[in-house]
């Protein structure tokens, strides 16, 4: 086998459009600003002119009332934490529409008409991202009905998409936006070898389908899953049925994909012939000899959605997301990733992840990461506090991550058990370090660390205002902001639900939600959509 | 609530002595947290296996004993696992590691297990045990789980390897209200009001029972005889119930039996809060929970725990499972980030957890005459900047490693492996 020349011609041919559709991530305004990144405090009073930049007016309707945000937007005299390597005692941060145009000790050039909120005493961060969440694809209630995360009908089923399985309805989606996450992974479960496509999201209030709440342009992973859970699930229904199985399993199913990209490849070939011969053939004066061309046409191989996600993989287009515990494990998947010639962007759960944090460093693969789950199974049994630390220690990329509808809520806090940890333990981690585990190298997993992430200009304004320090348990999220528009403010009416608990809490049902006659002939309100980003 | 009777049955009421323990350890300087809402500065706290003086710096007199200064620390009593199966299991999925539940799977007719005792399955060299105690959690309540009735409650301390870590047995019998039984709540209520009656009745009819003179009873005569102390109102019946409807079933069946009973989950409970604190009935919930992750739960909220406390309730507070009791504290610090206070969050995970056992005569606070369980802290025992420095337990200092602390070690340093 030659990997390194097969894995040239795959990435050459799974670039083509006919497997991914152009992304439409606009990267201008980073490029712009390339510089100003990698000097965040020398650029951190820079602001751009607002005159180009209409301010738009974003209105959410939910739960009764109405939170409006006029463009722009100054928040001052808080402490910023970029999660790129800066933290502000007391700074300020101006959102124009939906990015982040500056942060700093102080803005110039705040445009005329701003709105400035004063939020001393408080400390601002990043949104939170996760990369390892099942909310809407396992959504509350956990009705049997509701269980749309794992397609448990073969061990292979790259075909799937969680999009396709998604319920915006989820009342956890909620609940982790007042917990200040901004962007989560929705993955499919880890019941199969190769569970299928993720769904990357923005927590949106207002999402009508998987659609509407997609981060637009961002990657989809690829959810995979070592260990107990497929040979415990299908050991008794045609396997695998041992962690040899396991991996028989991923070398037949990425040696099909090999092969597919080759069917692919020689029609290809075949019909760039095809097109040659007959532009020849146009030229000259045989339309018979035309006909007969028809005839030859190639006919494309017939198309495989499992097949060409997996191949979209071994490109490096969709970023591959690997369930896997022990570290005798992901030992033996680096090796079979670097065989088959793709990559695995990040291990999820890793409880083993600080036994191989050097070789995560060296093959640039991140680990996500709980702050203290283990014991749950005997694959999760050598658990320790200090995983993630012990990960950053060593060069590697830690993320803390929940699975989880409550964790989630609770990222920040998460952080600071695992950094605390790691302090006491004598591994030295800063506060900015631990908070990109939950901000800037999730985003990076996730393939959108040009978007969001850190307070930068130019990114996403998904910030989140906490009561205090983010990395102690009495602080909570005030102020949520998604792409500059407010989705979340603690103890605020506007604070969005979900439609499914609608009718349940108390003063649901009371006459003051009784809505008043519809006046005849009332024309139906303008639509009030300023172009937000989703 | 009524005083607490003496022991029941099992297990050694009263704290053992230990080889070597000798030594009176005195701890002075630190903020002492009583437990019961008192805090004394620059505190002086003698252990043994019991406490010995407790009280403000000067006001004792102590020699000829070990003085550790704790200058600047936060002392408070060991928190308790208010409802675990610390003990019972080893690893989740595996179930030969597990000693939590009788007869899983087995027909309905072994749905009411009371006599199933846990204290007998208890292990000491398990794993967790120390995990926990080395982050301050000294004592728990070890529930079973599975069916209507699914045994009785056991009272340990967490001292790893020792035999002699259970400290009594059968602190109160676990039932569970909801779906438990039949397939329907009113079927899981109507089950437990006959099996109550029919557990009355065995007790005056023993013999003709004995004799087979007797109609066919709700379960075998021993868990039948395993609920007396609960019909006596001697230990308490512990209820899973999280819809009101279930809390407020739960407090008719104590009325109409004279039971002592405890809520767990209690998921709604902060609805049926005044009839709760008017009953003097317990509510051991985790304020992380607030998903409505079933149509019993939909009015869960971060802020339960200060609703109920507000309204009079006796709260404690438990952290689910067993791997993670030790983030007792954080489930503590959440509930006073929704309004707890402090000091009350504390008790919650202290004290409140031995009244709701009954055992707040020995447990639960920093008092003279109690076990010396204590914990001193770094810092603020809530906060998760924190760390337990010394963990006391019986009075003794236990050794602060564990199995995952020894893992650390081990692969501190990486550079000794092939890259």
């Amino acid at each position: 086998m030659q990997p390194s020349s097969r894995t040239r011609r795959v990435r050459r041919l799974a670039a083509r459009s006919r497997l991914h559709a152009g992304r439409t991530r606009s990267r201008a305004a980073l490029v712009a600003l390339a510089s100003c990144l990698a000097l965040a405090t020398s650029c951190a009073s820079r602001s751009q002119p607002p005159a180009t930049r209409a301010p738009a007016t974003q209105t959410y309707t939910q739960g009764g009332s109405t939170q409006e945000r006029a463009a722009p937007l100054l928040l001052h005299g808080a402490r910023i934490m970029t999660g790129a390597g800066v933290i502000y005692p007391r700074g300020e941060l101006l959102i124009v529409d939906d990015e982040i145009v500056a942060v700093g000790v102080t803005v110039d050039d705040v445009p005329a008409g701003t709105r400035r909120i004063d939020v001393a005493g408080k400390t601002i961060t990043p949104g939170i991202i996760d990369t390892h969440s099942h909310m809407g694809v396992y959504a509350s209630p956990g009705f049997t009905a509701h269980a749309d995360g794992n397609e448990m009908v073969s061990p292979t089923t790259a075909y799937a998409r969680a999009a396709d399985g998604y319920w915006p309805q989820d009342p956890n989606l909620e609940r982790a936006r007042a917990g200040g996450v901004t962007t989560a992974q929705i993955l499919p479960g880890s019941a199969n070898l190769i569970g299928g496509r993720s769904l990357t999201i923005r927590l949106t209030p207002d999402a009508r389908s998987a659609e509407d709440a997609r981060f637009p342009g961002a990657p989809a992973g690829l959810k995979m899953a070592c260990g107990e859970n497929p040979k415990r699930l299908y050991g008794q229904k045609g396997g695998p049925g041992t962690r040899m199985g396991n991996v028989a399993g991923y070398r037949d199913a990425f040696q099909k994909a090999i092969e597919y990209q080759r069917s692919w490849e020689k029609y290809e070939a075949a019909q760039r012939e095809w097109d040659q011969r007959s532009r020849g053939a146009g030229a000259g004066d045989e339309p018979a000899q035309g006909e007969l061309k028809q005839k030859d046409r190639p006919t494309p191989p017939a198309r495989d959605f499992g097949l060409e996600t997996l191949a979209a993989a071994l490109a490096g287009d969709i970023l591959v997301h690997m369930h896997c515990y022990r570290a005798d494990e992901m030992s033996l998947m680096l090796e079979l990733a670097r065989e088959f010639g793709f990559h695995i962007r990040s291990f999820h759960h890793a409880v083993e992840a600080y036994k191989i944090a050097d070789r995560l460093h060296a093959h640039d693969t991140a680990a996500s990461v709980w702050a203290d789950w283990w014991g749950f199974k005997a694959e999760a049994f050598d658990g320790v506090r200090e995983n993630a630390a012990m990960i950053s220690r060593a060069g590697a990329r830690a993320i803390i991550h929940s699975d989880s509808a409550i964790g989630i809520q609770r990222l920040n806090q998460e952080a600071a058990k695992a950094m605390y940890a790691g302090r006491h333990a004598g591994f030295d981690i800063s506060d900015d370090e631990a908070l990109r585990w939950i901000t800037l190298n999730p985003a990076w997993a996730l393939g959108v660390d040009d978007r969001t992430g850190s307070l930068e200009p130019g990114k996403l304004a998904d910030v989140v205002v906490w009561s205090g320090d983010p990395f102690s348990v009495y602080t909570v999220a005030e102020r949520v902001y998604l792409g500059g528009a407010l989705v979340y403010e603690r103890g605020g009416e506007a604070s969005p639900r979900t439609d499914f608990e609608l009718g349940f809490r108390p003063g649901d049902i009371s006459e003051a939600n009784v809505p008043p006659a519809p006046a005849e002939g009332r024309a139906p309100a303008p639509a009030q959509d300023g172009g937000r980003p989703r | 609530m009524r005083p607490t009777p003496p022991a029941t049955p099992a297990a050694p009421s009263k704290p053992a002595a230990y080889a070597g323990d000798g030594e009176r350890v005195v701890l002075v300087g630190g903020e002492l947290h009583t437990g019961d809402g008192v805090i004394i500065n620059n505190s002086v706290v003698e252990l043994h296996g019991t406490f010995g003086v407790v009280a403000r710096q000067g006001d004792a007199q102590l020699s000829g004993a070990r003085v550790i200064d704790v200058t600047g620390k936060h002392l408070t009593p060991g928190f308790i696992a208010a409802d675990t199966n610390l003990g019972l299991v080893e690893i989740d999925l595996e179930d030969s590691t597990r000693d939590d539940a009788r007869a899983v799977g087995q027909p309905t007719v072994d749905l009411i297990r009371a006599a199933h005792d846990t204290s007998l399955a208890i292990h000491e060299d398990s794993s967790l045990i120390q995990i926990q105690a080395i982050e301050g959690v000294t004592s728990a309540a070890v529930t079973p789980s599975g069916g209507l009735i699914a045994g009785q409650v056991t009272w340990i301390d967490l001292l790893h390897g020792d035999a002699a870590l259970v400290h009594k047995a059968g602190v109160a019998v676990r039932a569970t209200l909801g779906r438990a039984y039949g397939g329907s709540r009113s079927a899981t209520l109507s089950k437990l009001a006959e099996t109550l009656s029919d557990a009355r009745l065995y007790q005056t009819r023993k013999p003709a029972h004995e004799r087979g003179e007797s109609r066919e009873l709700a379960a075998h005569h021993l868990d039948l005889e395993a609920l007396a102390p609960v019909l006596r109102g001697q230990t308490p019946l512990a209820l899973t119930a999280h819809r009101a409807s279930d809390i407020r079933a739960a407090l008719e069946l104590a009325r109409r039996y004279d039971l002592e009973i405890v809520i767990i989950g209690g998921t709604e409970a902060w609805k049926e809060a005044e009839a709760l604190a008017r009953a003097r009935v317990p509510v051991i919930l985790q304020p992380t929970q607030n998903l409505p992750g079933s149509l019993d739960k939909l009015g869960a909220r971060l802020d339960a725990a200060a609703l109920l406390d507000e309204a009079g309730v006796i709260v404690a507070i438990t952290a689910g499972g067993a791997h993670n009791v030790r983030n007792l504290r954080q489930e503590a610090g959440v509930a006073v980030a929704h309004g707890l206070p402090w000091e009350r969050a504390l008790t919650a995970a202290t004290l409140n957890v031995a009244r709701a056992y009954r055992m707040d005569r020995e447990y639960g606070s920093v008092t003279t005459g109690k076990v010396a369980n204590l914990v001193v802290w770094s810092g603020d025992p809530l906060e998760l900047s924190s760390q337990a420095e010394r963990v006391f337990i019986r009075g003794r200092a236990i050794p602060m490693v564990s199995r995952q602390t020894l893992l650390r070690e081990r692969y501190r340093d990486l550079s000794r492996f092939s890259p």
